[in-house]
């Protein structure tokens, strides 16, 4: 059964502070790479104002006396200054790409661990979409913004820099004129982040609906079909696409009234540099050469400048994306588990009680014991409680209070990786996973061989079925892959059980899906695969339970009946009636 | 009260461009005019950022050496006047393109839904992970073009303004930069394929690593039901290292090739300096004109750039039209002829020698108003009748009439009006639990109520204080697998056909809840015709009929009681 979260409890988001620590922990090891990387952004920086300069020194040779020989030298100058920038932005480029990359990996790496590690019930808590946004959507930001936003940003703060002590290197006052266009550019720049940071958040919303509506219109397009309902999802596409496309074009059109005010303010920037250029080659106090480079140099701070405002708000929203991976990185992890057989145990479960939401017990007090190698159906109605019980005993719900023991392994307690090792838990959620029918079965014991996987599968009885797939074992299923039935999922994950050879296995209606026609085969599959071991079975059909060594009839949380499938059919009472109407034999 | 189940209306089939190129050139025709007023003022503002550098020669050669105060003023107002032209042509044309191109996509977007939500619905082979890259990112690159375009146009007569520009004003000098610039380029063009094919390896690389986590993270519970988190995490680190070093190659080769391309700027600048300088020192060319030559030298990469990268992004655009194209000339999945039937009457429903493997030569007669359930020993045999009974196929022998009319030759309006056809997995949309079950709005909440109770829907209603008003998430993602069937049923009910037919309606219902679904589905669509096709034995309690199919042929028919008799049944549906 599904559990309602009314508010969402998301993941944690790490503060500034642990934020800058985290990356700077992450770049650590790479220290000698990073003060490379360092100084070849300051070599290409430098050489690359060096022709600028060399170019003002020609034109002081054209307009007052000067040899030809002198323009030469400039121009020497200027060539080895070209290849130095080249040899330095190359430099610069590589030795960024060796520090982050390694470092995002391992960032992700990192999240990807804490949230496989979650508990499932904070999963559910933070919301999926939460826990996938992070390991998604706020990777793919960040990696995306470290492979071009993050470069051009130090490329562009270096030529900027540079050029600006060119300026000033100049004549101070040519500098100071350069420099009066920085207060333009911020006005520009806190006119437009403040609106557009909203905007590109509706945007990235809109873009979500419309994806939503269309997952829905494209997956569901036969049940639309069946019962007349496409035009409804048609309608609900084109509403909500047309909703991007004009949020789209409305930060479009801001985008472009900021590049316009980026515009007027070079165009003063120009004038200002020119007009001090004129003042004080009038006075006397600079040549022409130095006004046209100062110029040039304020010219060539177009595309730096554009650049740095242009990667602003995408190097913003991947610190937002660093800071909400940095709260999960930073998380405990999972302590390592000690490696022990328990062997064949007692399944001793004592005044288990539970509710979701406080007040709202789900499961009375329950008593339970199941000896090594018997086989416990449980059944009863939706909302009975079986589902939270299969959880409880396979470790997967805390309970709101008693204990589960598994011979000396205390379930409740004990570390989620230890449980796992000796009790299995086999959803009604179906979910093939990208790869290999073999890396679907190998996520239950990474070392079998080809022998322990036939015998999985022979368990199973999926043999017959994955030997007629195009590549048997190696054939690519799950999303994008070869489709596979409902049941043929199921059937993997059973093989998956036998190969983790778990003391207990917990079934959760776990062959629901397959529809009555295949329900018998993955039955028998059950059986099979749950042979010789402990085995709660929360069964919907009553043939599951009549092989079950005992049935349990579950109502409203709490044990009603238990006993053995032809006892209780004979005891005339609840499940006999149960089984009167499913067997219609009575 | 129930109203008249409104029919949507058929469109009309529209005529789609065949290829991808012709899917491209009907993109520009449909925006012509926005397009080419676009166009011109992004040609205009290109134009203007070409002659910065020459206004600034002009400027200095004019005023700073040794003009006066009114030389300065007016070479300033040659600048701003200039600005103007620069500022206000790229803000308004780039506008009209981004809203052409948005509206090309949107259109585009909503021809491929369009396709697949027919409703005759589209025979594709695509997998909907591959149709809904189809609506987004291939109708967001195809429409690119439109934006390629005035990039390109734009650039292209900056360029050619250049090389006239240089060439007027001395021969050496024009040569070497219409030779020299595009050399350099052309040179950069040569290697460029070499980054972007590690490019693209690299984000194949970081998409495989991200779309690993997004799987194992849908798959998360059963992943920790069997303890595969470990294992899991070796796989997502190898393929995250596999991204990360590809990462490395990739900047390696990019910065290999800016190194490169700064290198050789650098030294033709240097050598447009050396000429421009000495021609200024012999006097062949003014001060401006020498500040000019090189300030376009530096500003001309830019759009020679941008047209060198026109053709990949071409491609990729072309890639994705034809991508487009293809899938909009997919068939039609269900057949249709010009038939119709009285729209009061409940038809017979008949199926007359049908072959169509597994199924041989099957033989069935629905009487209106009965409930039979069809039970079969493998699978295969339901999925073809559902297609059978959805015209999506066409039996290779033999008929499947409603009234003695083949239903393969109704019209969509009148076979939908008469028979709906659910499958065994139905999708539950986003919305709320009314919209769930009546996605039409075609009936008010007490006549919603019997079908609600028929499915055991209602106990779904009542678990929530809003009631029908609850929200449900896409995919039903708040919902059990009971939940989600029971609201499906619901929605199946809630149509009212006349032949209605069920394919294992209540598989992930509790077996207490199911026999009360069966029952009383049964009362509650009586006077209509309703099709089970299942082995639960719920359903087949119920049934006026039950028809037994063993190795595609009818083997046995008759009521659920009397059937028992036969130790096969028996063990088949009891087992």
């Amino acid at each position: 059964m599904s559990v309602d979260v009314a508010t969402h409890q998301v993941l944690p988001v790490a503060g500034p502070r642990a934020t800058t620590a985290l990356a700077l922990r992450l770049v650590r090891t790479r220290w000698l790479g990073v003060g490379a990387t360092v100084m070849s952004f300051l070599a290409a920086g430098l050489t690359g104002i060096v022709p600028v300069l060399m170019i003002g020194r020609i034109v002081d040779v054209v307009t007052g006396d000067g040899a030809a020989q002198d323009v030469t030298r400039a121009v020497v100058i200027a060539l080895l200054a070209g290849l130095g920038t080249g040899l330095f932005t190359a430099a610069s480029a590589v030795g960024l790409a060796r520090v982050v990359a390694p470092s995002l990996a391992e960032l992700r790496e990192e999240v990807l661990d804490r949230v496989l590690h979650l508990e499932g019930e904070r999963v559910e808590a933070a919301g999926t979409g939460d826990v996938l946004g992070r390991v998604s959507d706020d990777v793919r930001r960040l990696t995306e913004a470290l492979d071009e936003a993050i470069p051009l940003l130090l490329w562009s703060l270096s030529a900027i820099v540079f050029t600006v002590g060119g300026l000033f290197s100049l004549d101070w006052r040519l500098g100071l004129a350069g420099l009066t266009t920085a207060p333009f550019y911020a006005w520009a720049l806190r006119w437009y982040l403040p609106k557009s940071a909203p905007f590109y958040r509706a945007e990235r919303r809109a873009e979500g609906e419309r994806a939503d509506a269309l997952v829905t219109g494209v997956r569901g397009a036969a049940t639309l079909r069946a019962v007349g309902a496409e035009q409804v999802a048609m309608q609900r596409i084109e509403q909500r696409s047309s909703a991007a496309v004009d949020i789209t074009v409305g930060v479009f059109r801001l985008f472009t009234r900021f590049g316009s005010r980026m515009n007027w303010t070079e165009c003063l920037g120009l004038i200002m540099v020119l007009g001090t250029g004129f003042v004080l080659v009038r006075s006397g106090n600079a040549s022409v050469g130095e006004a046209t480079a100062a110029a040039l140099f304020f010219h060539r701070l177009f595309n730096p400048v554009g650049a740095l405002l242009f990667v602003f708000d995408s190097v913003q929203a991947s610190g937002a994306a660093l800071a909400r991976l940095a709260g999960v990185a930073l998380m405990p992890g999972e302590a390592d588990a000690p490696d022990e057989r328990i062997g064949p145990a007692l399944l001793r479960v004592r005044g288990v009680r539970h509710a979701y939401e406080a007040g709202r017990e789900v499961l009375a007090p329950v008593d339970l014991d199941v000896a090594p190698g018997e086989r416990v159906a449980i059944v009863g109605a939706t909302g009975a409680g079986k589902t939270t019980l299969g959880a409880i005993v396979a470790g997967a719900v805390t309970p709101s209070a008693g204990s589960v023991r598994l011979g000396g392994l205390d379930v409740v307690s004990a570390p989620a990786r230890l449980v796992r090792r000796h009790v299995a838990l086999v959803s009604q959620e179906v979910h093939v996973f990208a790869g290999t029918v073999r890396d679907n079965l190998l996520l239950a014991r990474p070392d079998a061989d080809d022998d322990a996987l036939r015998g999985a599968l022979d368990a199973a009885l999926a043999t017959a079925w994955v030997r007629a797939l195009p590549g048997a074992l190696e054939t690519q299923v799950g999303d994008l892959g070869h489709p596979l039935t409902a049941a043929q999922s199921q059937q993997l994950a059973l093989a998956r059980v036998h190969l983790l050879d778990p003391e207990l296995v917990v079934l959760d209606e776990a062959t629901a899906e397959a529809g009555s026609a295949g329900a018998r085969g993955l039955e028998l599959a059950a059986e099979q695969v749950t042979h010789g071991r402990a085995a709660i079975v929360i069964a919907h059909r009553l043939t599951q339970a009549r092989s079950a060594d005992r049935v349990l009839v579950m109502e409203s949380g709490a044990v009603v009946e238990q006993g053995r499938h032809d006892d209780l059919v004979a005891a005339g009472g609840r499940y006999a009636r149960l089984w009167a109407a499913w067997s219609d034999t009575a | 009260m129930s109203v008249d189940r409104p029919c949507a209306p058929i469109a009309e089939e529209a005529n789609h461009p065949r290829t991808g190129l012709r899917l491209i050139g009907r993109g520009l025709r449909r925006h012509a005019r926005r397009l080419s007023i676009g166009y011109a003022l992004m040609v205009a503002w290109q134009m203007s950022e070409t002659l910065v550098p020459v206004v600034i020669g002009l400027v200095v050669d004019q005023a700073v050496d040794g003009g006066g105060w009114d030389d300065l003023a007016w070479s300033l107002g040659v600048m701003v006047a200039l600005f103007l032209v620069l500022a206000n042509g790229y803000r308004f044309g780039s506008r009209f393109v981004v809203r052409s191109v948005e509206l090309e996509s949107h259109r585009l977007r909503l021809e491929i839904s369009g396709h697949v939500l027919h409703p005759r619905g589209a025979r594709t082979a695509s997998l909907t992970g591959e149709t809904l890259s189809l609506a987004t990112s291939d109708a967001r690159q195809a429409p690119q073009v439109m934006r390629q375009l005035g990039y390109a146009l734009a650039s292209l007569v900056a360029v050619v303004f250049v090389a006239v520009y240089v060439l007027r004003l001395d021969l050496v000098l024009g040569l070497l930069v219409m030779l020299g610039v595009p050399g350099v380029l052309v040179l950069i063009q040569v290697l460029a394929p070499m980054v972007a094919r590690r490019t693209a390896r690299q984000q194949a690389r970081t998409a495989t690593a991200a779309g690993l986590a997004a799987d194992l993270l849908q798959g998360l519970r059963p992943l920790k039901g069997i303890g595969g988190e470990d294992v899991a995490l070796r796989r997502y680190r190898a393929a995250s290292q596999d991204a990360s070093t590809a990462t490395v190659g990739v900047a390696a080769a990019s910065g290999l090739l800016a190194g490169l391309t700064a290198a050789l700027s650098g030294v033709l600048l240097a050598l447009v300096a050396l000429v421009a300088g000495r021609r200024a020192l012999a006097g062949d060319i003014s001060l401006g004109e020498l500040i000019a030559v090189v300030g376009l030298v530096q500003f001309m990469g830019e759009p020679l750039r941008g047209l060198g990268e026109v053709t990949a992004q071409f491609a990729a655009s072309r890639a994705s039209a034809g991508r487009i194209a293809a899938f909009l000339q997919t068939p039609r999945l269900t057949h249709v002829g010009p038939g119709s039937l009285d729209p009061r009457r409940v038809p017979v429903l008949e199926l007359d020698g049908v072959d169509a493997p597994p199924v041989v030569r099957l033989d069935l007669r629905v009487e209106p108003g009965r409930l039979v359930v069809v039970s079969a020993d493998d699978p295969a045999v339901l999925d073809v009748l559902v297609r059978l009974l959805g015209a999506e196929q066409v039996p290779d022998a033999g008929t499947v009439t409603l009234d003695g009319v083949e239903l393969t030759t109704l019209t969509t309006e009148d076979r939908r009006r008469h028979v709906v056809v659910t499958e065994h997995h139905t999708e539950i949309f986003e919305g709320t639990l009314r919209t769930t079950v009546d996605p039409l709005g075609s009936h008010d909440d007490d006549a919603l109520r019997p079908y609600l109770e028929a499915s055991a829907a209602d106990d779904v209603v009542a678990l929530h204080p809003d009631g029908l008003d609850r929200a449900v998430r896409s995919g039903g993602a708040s919902l059990s697998g009971g939940q989600r069937q029971r609201l499906a049923l619901a929605r199946a009910l809630v149509t009212e056909a006349s032949v209605l037919v069920l394919h294992d309606p209540t598989s992930a219902v509790d077996a207490v809840t199911e026999h009360a679904v069966a029952e009383q589905v049964h009362r509650v669509r009586a006077g209509r015709t309703t099709l089970v096709l299942t082995s639960n034995p719920a359903w087949l309690q119920q049934a006026d009929e039950v028809v037994v199919v063993r190795d595609g042929v009818v083997a046995a028919s008759g009521r659920h009681r009397d059937l028992l008799a036969d130790a096969r049944y028996l063990e088949e549906v009891m087992r």
